[in-house]
């Protein structure tokens, strides 16, 4: 038997600690910072909240880490079904903030059940793909995986948080490439998206993207129907981008797409570009060294909106200019790629699910956030892991951190029940 | 079970691939395009503030404090922040009508929707405190300090000092480009006018970051690229604030002018005109109803009495005569005219007061007694040329280079003024009257004490003012005050010798005799200028004090006051006794009291005089 630490993943710990210290920093700019006379007492408190959050989640990772691994794999549905009924009681009785339903509170505290939910459709569908012998139905089983993401989804989309169901749907391709899924279709899943948002920025290079994507996916499946469904999908999404947006949306919910391509422009840049303007403008003019800590004159002036929470970016870029927000983006792809390392390790596919989910997760948060912040995805309001402002998103992931760092530190006990 | 090595690299550059657009899109924005960035991050959140300096000051020729600044709270309007549904919450904590916040805010925007516009002038700490309580639900609200005038002594000096009001939207295109922005305060007359360049100082200014609702909430760059004022220069007069206190209060109930010129400088000791409108009012907001209240009062207040209304000068004008038939050898000091108490020309008699028959009678006495034969007789030997040549010698018919600018020239009319009038011909009839002040003739109160000051002082004509010294307060630098350097009148000091003699004696023993400054001797003479629309004569005076060496010249005009003697004079005296002796003695003490019972005749109309 091993002394316990030398399986303990200390990268992992160390880019958490990283992470959650910038956020932090971040958050105490826009809360202590000269702004902060202009700020309501509840929101000047702010930074010590998240720091309790922090503490919290540290307990909570300690009593994880506790736990047994066979109490993952046992627990995995219960605590999903768990979840869906939060869900629920959110949807019924729950507080709306932001417009979205999505809130219990208990006691002082409120809970964002959708941040939490992420976790337990993980480990559900980690349990799920994990126990599918080599030989069973694929089809069956992938169905399954997609039907215990879509539930949650639809009752966050139910919720009104369009931004957080968004990243259920981006985990179906992530989970089914981790559970042996072929290449084609997984490319085949995730295709439409980038044909989309290439059509929303510049239609003809979208053509050009399908007609390439389908090419390219005969030659490598060698089998005509991929080649022709591929290009179905892409030219289909092209096509409902280009036509059936504005027949579906209104105009303020077109605006609200489309305005990230040109958020300068006339009609949008002080209604629904003002955002990513001001976010532009913050993180542009902070330069190779920032403005310096509480220095932002974006920041500090209160241009950003949601600066604590969605846009925090914005104030590393602003603040800490490009070498902040370098180190933030390297150190998020050190912590992603370490993951995945990490899981691949662990030789058994509920520990390598787990770990790709929490990666996959983690990813799209990452790409969607500061993608938004800086302009190059739309408006999609979703927290930056780690940093951003809100102690349910802080719990959740550092708990979703917490099960793969328990998992890899106890994978020999995996042989045990495992095959 | 498959590989998952492969699915691993897969992943892994998938990440790497995110994370790499994601850098380099943050290099773009700001490594690349990073100047743009701050540009738009600058106009956002950067604001020039202007600093305003220090108005100068104003002291009196005993260096006596007249006018400083007071600090006041100006609530400013930034209209892109500021919403409308806060009207009435805004209406309510400055006491003013909603409409006047919508008013304002309109002119507001059209100055410019960016920048906090001065809205509203004259505003407590208590309001102010009031509304820094609710600066959440009034974004686009602020305030600034700026100054106020303070006046400090009890005098008026309307219109010496002049006032100090919110610029107009036609000064402001004029003057933008010195800096001036809306709500600022600028000289409109007197001395704040004619000075307003010295006296602003330059605006300094401050740069402030400021948060998305328009409010300053930081230095940019530690200050370091603000620019500080630079205050004013403080104006040294030579008005003493005794003397002009003393006319002021002399004036109750009255209308008109007095001046008191030092003889020797030019400098001017006191200058009264009234009614007046005291400065005082202007240093807070007036009202547009207030305003028109002021300026539409009786007698018009606005109208400075000393230096823009021309009358007839009068009796005073036969010293002028005198002078004029000497050096010209008209007459000598031993010339003797026989009066019969009128001057008959053609068919037409020119008479004397009452008809009084002076006898025989030499240039002297001639003043004394106000003799109107003999000038006529003068006015008659001599012609119109000279007349105008001696006049204009004296500064009549002119304006002066002095330092206030409201002014009028008078009329000093010349043949082809009376060609151009009376074009169906005029001969001596129509100019003898000039003879004695009076016709078609004009002078100002101030023209008059100048020409006395230059009888006193036997030939310097002086340009009068008011600022002696333009110092500044922290460098004691000094500006050059610019005057046309004095002019020499070609007429001998043996004339003005005799000219001062007649004067003297009627201080001593014709109608200046109840105006005699007690213990000092003194020249005069009294004038009644004819008003038109059958009103009461306006009532002047000139003095020149003391006798010997003259230290004070005065000129009094009282409108529709009645004869020379009865309200002018006095006046003058008064104002001589107390600047020379520093006091009014029993027999000032009674005449002030006297004083106090006259009046100017009660305006009919509106319309007054000319």
């Amino acid at each position: 038997m091993r002394v316990w630490y030398k399986n303990f993943d200390w990268f992992l710990v160390l880019s958490w600690m990283a992470l959650v210290g910038i956020g932090l920093v971040a958050i105490y700019s826009t809360t202590h910072g000269p702004k902060q006379e202009f700020l309501l007492e509840s929101v000047r408190r702010n930074f010590d909240r998240q720091a309790i959050w922090m503490l919290i989640a540290m307990a909570g990772s300690g009593m994880v880490l506790l736990l047994p691994v066979r109490f993952f794999q046992n627990m995995a549905y219960p605590i999903y079904v768990l979840c869906l009924i939060l869900l629920v009681v959110a949807l019924a009785i729950g507080r709306e903030i932001n417009g979205a339903r999505s809130w219990i509170h208990i006691g002082g505290f409120g809970l964002q059940v959708s941040e939490i939910a992420k976790v337990g459709t993980v480990l559900a569908v980690a349990q799920l793909l994990s126990s599918r012998r080599a030989q069973q139905n694929t089809v069956r089983y992938a169905s399954l995986a997609v039907l215990i993401i879509l539930v949650p989804a639809v009752l966050i989309v139910l919720q009104h948080d369009t931004g957080t169901a968004l990243v259920f749907f981006a985990l179906i391709p992530i989970m089914l490439f981790w559970s042996g899924f072929p290449f084609s279709t997984i490319a085949l899943m995730i295709s439409p998206a980038i044909a989309g948002y290439m059509a929303l920025i510049y239609y003809p290079v979208a053509i050009v993207f399908s007609v390439a994507f389908a090419i390219g996916l005969y030659a490598y499946s060698r089998e005509r129907y991929v080649g022709i469904a591929a290009f179905l999908f892409t030219i289909g999404t092209v096509a409902i981008t280009r036509f059936a947006l504005p027949a579906v949306f209104n105009s303020y919910q077109l605006a609200r797409i489309l305005s990230f391509t040109n958020p300068e422009a006339e009609e949008y840049r002080y209604t629904t570009g003002f955002h990513l303007v001001q976010s532009k403008a913050a993180i542009g003019s902070g330069g190779l060294t920032g403005k310096g800590f509480m220095l932002g004159t974006q920041t500090q002036g209160d241009y950003i909106p949601e600066q604590s929470t969605d846009f925090v970016f914005s104030v590393i870029g602003e603040e800490w200019g490009f070498i902040g927000g370098a180190i933030v983006l390297l150190l998020f792809a050190f912590l992603l790629v370490r993951l995945v390392y990490v899981g691949v390790q662990m030789k058994h596919p509920f520990g390598v699910m787990t770990a790709a989910g929490a990666a996959g997760i983690l990813l799209v948060h990452l790409f969607v956030n500061v993608g938004m912040a800086m302009a190059i995805l739309p408006v999609i309001g979703i927290p930056l892991p780690f940093l951003s402002y809100g102690g349910s998103a802080l719990l959740a992931n550092t708990l979703m951190l917490a099960i793969v760092i328990n998992l890899y530190m106890r994978r020999d006990d995996f042989s045990i029940y495992g095959y | 079970m498959f590989d998952y090595r492969i699915r691993r690299q897969a992943f892994i550059g998938i990440i790497v691939l995110i994370v790499g657009v994601l850098i380099m899109r943050l290099a773009w924005l700001q490594l690349i395009e990073w100047q743009a960035f701050s540009g738009e991050s600058r106009s956002n959140s950067l604001r020039e503030n202007r600093v305003l300096p220090a108005r100068g000051v104003i002291y009196d020729r005993n260096g006596l404090l007249l006018v400083d600044n007071q600090p006041t709270y100006t609530v400013t309007l930034t209209p892109r922040y500021f919403r409308r549904e806060r009207i009435p919450l805004l209406a309510g904590l400055l006491g003013v009508s909603d409409s006047l916040v919508t008013a304002k805010l309109r002119e507001a925007q059209q100055w410019n929707s960016f920048r906090p516009s001065p809205s509203f002038n004259d505003i407590t700490l208590d309001v102010i405190s009031r509304i820094e309580e609710n600066r959440y639900l009034l974004p686009g609200v602020d305030y600034q300090i700026s100054q106020r005038r303070r006046y400090l002594t009890g005098i008026s000096a309307g219109h010496a000092l002049g006032y100090v009001r919110e610029i107009t939207r036609d000064e402001l295109n004029r003057l933008r480009s010195e800096g001036y922005r809306p709500g600022d305060l600028i000289g409109k007359a007197g001395l704040e006018r004619t000075y307003e360049r010295e006296l602003r100082g330059q605006f300094g200014s401050e740069f402030k970051l400021v948060n998305k609702l328009g409010r300053e909430f930081k230095p940019f760059r530690e200050t370091r690229e603000d620019v500080d004022p630079v205050s004013g220069y403080d104006l040294h007069l030579t008005l003493d604030n005794r003397i002009q206190a003393l006319a002021e209060s002399l004036f109750v109930n009255k209308r008109g002018a007095a001046i008191a010129i030092d003889p020797k400088s030019g400098g001017i000791i006191a200058m009264v005109s009234q009614p007046d409108v005291d400065p005082r009012i202007f240093s807070r907001t007036v009202s547009q109803k207030e305003w028109v209240r002021v300026t539409t009062a009786d007698g018009d207040p606005l109208f400075n009495r000393a230096t823009q209304s021309g009358n007839p000068p009068g009796s005073t004008w036969k010293p002028f005569m005198a002078l004029m038939g000497l050096q010209t050898g008209v007459i000598t000091p031993e010339t003797v005219y026989y009066c019969r108490g009128r001057y008959t020309l053609g068919s037409h008699a020119f008479r004397d007061f009452g008809e009084i028959a002076h006898g025989p009678i030499t240039v002297e006495r001639a003043i004394q007694e106000s003799c109107n034969s003999f000038f006529f007789n003068l006015m008659m030997q001599l012609n119109l040329d000279q007349f105008d040549e001696y006049a204009h010698d004296f500064g009549f018919g002119e304006t002066m280079q002095m330092d206030i600018g409201e002014q009028e020239r008078g009329l000093i009319p010349d043949s082809a003024y009376y060609d151009r009038t009376y074009p169906r011909g005029w001969t001596a009839g129509f100019t003898i009257n000039l003879g004695i002040g009076q016709g078609d003739m004009l002078v100002t109160p101030m023209q008059l004490a100048r020409y006395v000051a230059a009888v006193a002082n036997e030939g310097t004509l002086y340009t009068p003012h008011l600022v002696e010294s333009i110092r500044h307060p922290e460098t004691g630098e000094e500006l050059p005050v610019k005057f046309p350097p004095p002019t020499t009148i070609p007429i001998d000091k043996k004339n003005f010798k005799t000219v001062k003699n007649g004067m003297r004696r009627v201080m001593e023993h014709g109608s200046g005799r109840w105006a005699q400054i007690p213990g000092i001797p003194s020249g005069g003479k009294t004038g009644t200028a004819q008003a038109p629309g059958g009103q009461k004569d306006h009532s002047l005076f000139i003095l020149f004090a003391p006798f010997d060496d003259p230290q004070i010249a005065i000129a009094v005009l009282v409108n529709n006051g009645g004869f020379g003697a009865t309200q002018a004079a006095p006046i003058a005296s008064l104002m001589a006794e107390k600047y020379l002796t520093g006091d009014i003695g029993p027999v000032g003490k009674w005449r002030i009291k006297q004083l106090m019972t006259l009046q100017s005749e009660k305006l009919e109309s509106t319309q007054e005089e000319d």
